[in-house]
């Protein structure tokens, strides 16, 4: 290719890729700008990255006058039990979806696979009714159990796409040199899927974390308050506490996107291997 | 304090009962094979797989039959509270099934006039994640600098907690303070002879709320596409790329002929993926117009039937809605799988 033409092509692409970029990276930065913002100017057309007087004050509000270290509690406890009971009852399954035939297992991939095209509203509803008459409602346990359905079925399919990479002769040698299929699976297939089955935990533990249609159902006390169901009270139609409102955002959203761009190249692959397998 | 305690009690005294519910059934299994087929090998299997598919069973099978008893009741908030303390419901028959199509489930829009919009929603979503998802994975398939840096930036949106992202996006859609009128009404400002043509502030709000919704949608549902499709760029071999060109082939037909085929195994399962995701979102609508005094301009299907049952508490109407979205679900599914075979190999 002529030189001239390379260097069109070059800055073509950059410019391509920095338009994208500035869509993808500015709402973020609009509501770390809007934190910065001292209270009485939260109402602005002001677009300035960098309000001319900015402040932290809406960052120590949220942090002593509401509930924030509550509702990070209360998310991480649902969303550490939720993905460690689905992690935990995938591994076995998923193994025995990759390394065995038996009756009903054709069956049962299927019915996993048709569990992801229920839609959520329509389990929510009776899931929530039963939670009335269990009362279950405004409880941990509720919230639980209503993740833990899709974080099963999910984790199976990552887990067995894993699994089946993994080749059968090393369980086979183990077993040649005496230990049982399960005592196989157990030292040899589990240590070597920590990657996979981290990956699993983390899908889990983002789709736990960041959810909000479903607990804004079944929570309504509000000292039981998720993250998210904490942060969207705070987000009224543009009173006082919008500030706080994006204060408590950045706070949230900045460790969870750190980890999450930090495990990316990670995440991607276990996507790839199991959900939608190329 | 008291509270962190007790939150502890429950969740850890929940997780013995699940451990002992699982010993319960493995128990039973083993026992079982012992007597009646001791041989078998499918003991080991079964026994791994039964507790998730007893999990699943309690937590889907059972409430779609709940709910399948729920649409030909009449519970609503009148009468859940009473039922709940253990009093009985009252049939209805098909009356549920009828309001479906007679009904609107708010208060306006009626159940094919959200059907075609869910159509559209879908449509629309899909067709410009899977376009945008190929403009910026051509582009990141080069040999440039800083790529790992695009790389991480593009993955914002889908990096970013829901929520947060379309609360933010909430903000910048606000008919006076948000950040798209007011560069609409610079433009306008500017460009008089577009102000004219209707280029200005709008009410994004009430008027145009379906068009905000697609656009946060969009924005959302981008980057997860062109990581799938980077991906499948990367395992095309070049030298595909280096025959064509010997053959001369143009760049466009390379395109056409190469890479279009090769990306087809990994694109279609991820455009199935895409639209059940799209088709089932309430979380955009929701938090976009699902306030107080919201529209129900913007609503699909399933946004309509999670405000029906939780918005206005027609909970034996929603049930009968969930169902006839399902079918339609699970019909449009079924065509699709037979079309596209995107399954085919998976298991």
């Amino acid at each position: 290719m002529e030189p001239r033409k390379f260097w069109i092509r070059t800055i073509a692409i950059h410019l391509g890729l920095i338009a994208w970029c500035v869509v993808a990276v500015y709402p973020l930065l609009r509501i770390f700008s809007v934190s910065l913002r001292p209270g009485d100017r939260l109402m602005s057309t002001d677009l300035s990255l960098i309000p001319a007087d900015a402040t932290f004050a809406a960052y120590w509000n949220v942090l002593t006058d509401t509930n924030f270290f509550m509702w990070l509690y209360n998310s991480l406890l649902i969303t550490i039990v939720t993905s460690l009971i689905g992690l935990t009852i995938a591994s076995a399954a998923g193994y025995a979806f990759s390394r065995f035939r038996f009756p009903g297992s054709r069956l049962g991939m299927m019915a996993l696979l048709g569990t992801q095209m229920i839609p959520a509203g329509m389990l929510l509803l009776p899931l929530f009714i039963m939670l009335v008459k269990l009362k279950l409602t405004n409880s941990y346990l509720g919230l639980v159990i209503a993740y833990s359905v899709s974080s099963v079925a999910f984790s199976i399919w990552i887990l067995k796409g894993y699994y089946d990479t993994v080749p059968r002769s090393l369980e086979e040698a183990a077993m040649v040199d005496g230990t049982s299929q399960i005592g196989a699976f157990w030292r040899i297939i589990l240590p070597l899927s920590t990657p996979s089955l981290a990956i699993a935990f983390l899908f889990n533990f983002t789709m736990a974390w960041n959810e909000y249609i479903v607990a804004r159902v079944v929570l309504q006390r509000p000292e039981l308050y998720t993250w998210t169901l904490g942060v969207f009270e705070l987000q009224g139609q543009y009173t006082t506490q919008w500030g706080m409102f994006c204060a408590a955002s950045i706070m949230v959203t900045l460790p969870v996107m750190a980890l999450f761009l930090y495990s990316s190249k990670w995440l991607l692959s276990g996507l790839t291997l199991g959900g939608v397998k190329g | 304090m008291m509270q962190i305690i007790n939150s502890l009690i429950e969740v850890l005294s929940f997780v013995v009962l699940v451990l002992a519910g699982v010993a319960v059934i493995e128990l039973a299994i083993f026992g079982s094979f012992q007597l009646f087929a001791p041989r078998s090998r499918n003991r080991l299997p079964i026994m791994m797989v039964t507790p998730a598919f007893v999990g699943l069973l309690l937590l889907i099978g059972y409430p779609i039959i709940f709910e399948a008893y729920i649409a030909f009741t009449n519970l609503n908030l009148a009468t859940i509270g009473e039922w709940a303390r253990g009093g009985s419901l009252q049939f209805v028959g098909l009356k549920n099934f009828i309001d479906v199509f007679t009904e609107p489930p708010m208060q306006e829009t009626g159940f094919f006039g959200l059907l075609g919009r869910t159509l559209l929603w879908t449509f629309v979503n899909v067709f410009f994640h899977l376009i945008g998802g190929l403009i910026i994975a051509l582009l990141l398939n080069n040999k440039i600098r800083m790529r790992g840096f695009y790389r991480m930036l593009i993955i914002i949106p889908w990096a970013m907690p829901q929520v947060v992202a379309v609360l933010a996006w909430r903000g910048e859609f606000h008919s006076q303070f948000g950040f798209i009128n007011i560069m609409l009404g610079h433009v306008a400002d500017v460009f008089p002879f577009l102000a004219s043509l209707g280029v200005g502030p709008l009410n994004w709000m009430s008027e145009h709320a379906f068009a905000m919704c697609c656009i946060v949608n969009i924005w959302l549902g981008i980057p997860f596409m062109a990581v799938i499709i980077l991906g499948g760029l990367q395992s095309i071999s070049p030298s595909f790329y280096a025959a064509a060109k010997i053959d001369g082939a143009g760049a466009w037909q390379r395109f056409r002929y190469i890479t279009i085929p090769l990306l087809k195994p990994v694109v279609a399962p991820a455009i199935t993926m895409g639209t059940i995701w799209t088709f089932n979102n309430i979380t955009v609508i929701y938090l976009l117009t699902g306030q107080g005094g919201g529209t129900e301009r913007a609503d699909i299907l399933v946004s309509a039937l999670y405000k029906a049952a939780f918005n206005f508490f027609r909970y034996g109407y929603a049930a009968a809605f969930a169902f006839v979205i399902f079918i339609l679900l699970m019909a449009f599914s079924l065509v699709w799988m037979k079309l596209s075979k995107a399954y085919e190999e998976v298991y």
